[in-house]
């Protein structure tokens, strides 16, 4: 069977605790600066845990006058308009109803239906309560009037979006995809890992034996895709490959010898017509609850064989928490620029290595290397697992 | 692009209520077992939906399970009635991961034992045909050797909220739980979307809900209708169409 169409990420913007763009973001993780800190959008004081990944000033646009008022909506936005920056994409310069956006969400836009049972009735709420809402939203902003996909694979929709993009893209939907994940903080879900008991009061600790769960936080990652063939100027990376698979197993807790996320790498790699000799960096999940690290660690093991000890496995949520589902388009671009700089980011707070947990995990500072080729793991509630391969350029 | 056929689907549909209501509710499925105690509805449903699949191919569970099948799960709205729950309740009652839309399709995954690829679509009619067109793909790959396409939407707990946006619906709303077994197939499937006029998000037109398409294909399936089967929809400005020659599948059409 032959390849599939090469699909080029061209660029991505982001919006995170760590900042308010990619460039901010990048720094951040290099130089192991955290964006965890107090929640104070929301009331939280009834709520165990009260700290988290929460971004302080949405982007860069000075008004938001005219445009969406739900907080996931903005994070949207804003990351598109450091895309757009980055690529004078706006005003768009190719045909609108050829570009489209896909989105990863595991809330959508969840808030304004709180903001809505609890009195604020405004006719607009329920609307933009839907989980596809802020997509549209965002497809208004751009001006882009192709297709318009929400995918909602928990905490792999980042990667599931980026796939589905690259298929509008080799199915001919589209010439142009704006494609990424997005979750903002609100009560609901701060409520809802409250009760589960998985945040922490400590510090994230990805892979450390004193691990004691994550902090969850917001974000939103986007990246413009192109074929690869249609691409002149300069890239970020090629998106090679996708795996998914399910687990199968339970609705919250993952499998617990990590087979889904197994077939979901090897699926990946088969896409992308490569074997696991090939690969030299990987992003982890990286949750640090208990089971995650110890799951995925084994996980790989399998599906990279002996490759996955000579490898350096990272995890960037200790920087910035769990933002849900921008989590893996944001892994994904911290791997294509670490190919770029020639830097992996550190595993923030891995100071003593789990016995479980004995890979290369990058602790302490950021590491010259330049990898080419790329895998970034992903894992969600329901069994969801992700994987996805990148390449250099 | 290479068609998939239709190998079963099952489908369960609200019945007519009392005059005035506005939702054709389907009812809470029994099922045994202290694992589905704190179940949702729309989950129950779902699985409910994969066992009149099973019954329609004739087929028995395991033929649906193991890593060479794919689950595409599309809903526009079902996870409204467990979010609602959540924020109502302050997060007493409902599991908070049943608010995930994943866990539909992650119910019937434990259930029947499904552990290949998966894709989660949000959005009404326009996303069920791009489903039924990426189950294809995936046949066309060699990704999977079966694919479903499973469909929930409920409305009952939200219906208040839902006449909120009335004039964007025909009434009155049908609950709807369906799931489509597609397999290779040897006719042509092609999908067509465009945005039916007006600012991008906003309907032009009475929208449809996830499970329309898929209600459509039952009765098509139910008579000799001639092909091709075409299958349109729309949801907030999106119109999609597919056409689809050589629906039935091989094995449905021998059992015929």
């Amino acid at each position: 069977m032959s390849a599939p169409e090469r699909v080029a990420i061209v660029a991505a913007g982001a919006v995170t605790p760590l900042g308010p763009d990619l460039e901010a973001f990048w720094s951040a993780l290099v130089t192991g600066a955290s964006g965890i800190s107090q929640i104070e959008r929301i009331d939280v004081a009834d709520l165990r845990v009260q700290r988290g990944g929460e971004i302080k000033k949405i982007g860069r646009i000075k008004s938001w006058r005219g445009l969406p008022e739900g907080r996931a909506s903005r994070l949207l936005i804003a990351a598109a308009d450091d895309l757009c920056a980055q690529t004078a994409f706006r005003p768009l310069p190719l045909d609108p109803a050829r570009v489209a956006v896909v989105v990863g969400t595991a809330l959508g836009g969840v808030e304004e239906g709180e903001k809505a049972l609890a009195g604020d009735g405004r006719r607009r709420r329920f609307r933009d309560a839907l989980y596809d809402a802020p997509a549209w939203d965002l497809a208004r902003w751009l001006g882009a009037r192709g297709p318009v996909v929400t995918v909602a694979t928990a905490c792999a929709s980042g990667a599931t979006a980026l796939a589905v993009g690259a298929d509008l893209l080799r199915g001919g939907e589209a010439d142009a995809v704006v494609a990424g994940g997005y979750d903002a903080l609100c009560r609901f879900v701060l409520r809802g890992f409250n009760a589960l008991r998985s945040l922490t009061r400590e510090e994230v600790r990805p892979f450390d034996r004193r691990r004691a769960g994550l902090l969850l936080g917001e974000a939103g990652a986007l990246a413009l895709l192109v074929r690869e063939r249609d691409v002149t100027g300069p890239r970020l990376g090629i998106l090679r490959g996708y795996g998914s698979a399910s687990d199968g197993f339970h609705i919250a807790a993952p499998e617990p010898e990590g087979r889904g996320l197994e077939r979901a790498i090897r699926a990946a790699l088969a896409d992308a017509r490569l074997g696991p000799e090939d690969v030299d960096f990987v992003s982890a999940h990286g949750t640090a609850t208990l089971l995650n690290d110890r799951i995925e660690t084994a996980a790989l093991k399998r599906a990279l064989g002996p490759r996955a000890y000579e490898v350096p496995v990272n995890s960037i949520k200790g920087s910035l928490g769990h933002t849900m589902g921008a989590a893996a388009a944001l892994e994904a671009f911290m791997c294509l620029l670490s190919a770029q700089r020639g830097l992996i980011p550190p595993t923030l707070n891995l100071e003593e290595p789990d016995p479980e947990c004995d890979l290369d995990y990058v602790p302490g500072r950021a590491r010259a290397a330049r990898p080419r080729i790329m895998l970034s793991t992903s894992m969600g509630f329901g069994g969801c697992n992700g994987a996805l391969i990148l390449e250099a350029t | 692009m290479r068609a998939p056929g239709v190998r079963a689907l099952g489908l369960l549909t609200g019945r007519p209520p009392a005059a005035g209501a506005a939702v054709h509710a389907l009812a809470r499925p029994d099922r045994p077992g202290d694992r589905f105690r704190r179940a949702t509805r729309e989950c129950l449903l779902a699985l409910a939906a994969v066992d009149a699949m099973l019954e329609d191919g004739k087929a028995t569970r395991e033929a649906i399970a193991g890593e060479r099948t794919a689950l595409l799960y599309v809903t526009a709205a079902a996870y409204g009635a467990s979010n609602r729950e959540f924020v109502e309740r302050r997060g007493g009652v409902v599991h908070f991961a049943y608010t995930a839309p994943a866990v539909v399709p992650a119910e019937v995954a434990i259930e029947f034992g499904v552990t290949g690829a998966y894709g989660i679509l949000i959005g009404g009619a326009p996303a069920t045909l791009r489903a039924i067109e990426q189950a294809g793909r995936l046949l066309d790959a060699g990704t999977c050797d079966r694919a479903l396409v499973l469909v929930v939407e409920i409305f009952e707990e939200c219906a208040d909220l839902h006449a909120a946006r009335r004039r964007y619906h025909r009434w009155p709303l049908v609950e709807t739980a369906a799931c489509l077994w597609l397999e290779p197939g040897a006719g042509e499937l092609s999908f067509r979307s465009s945005r039916a006029g007006g600012r991008p998000g906003r309907a032009a037109g009475p929208e449809r809900f996830a499970a329309a398409p898929l209600a459509e294909l039952a009765e098509w399936l139910r008579g000799p209708a001639p092909e091709p089967v075409e299958l349109a929809g729309r949801w907030r400005g999106e119109e999609a169409r597919l056409r689809w020659t050589r629906v039935r599948s091989h094995a449905r059409e021998s059992a015929a």
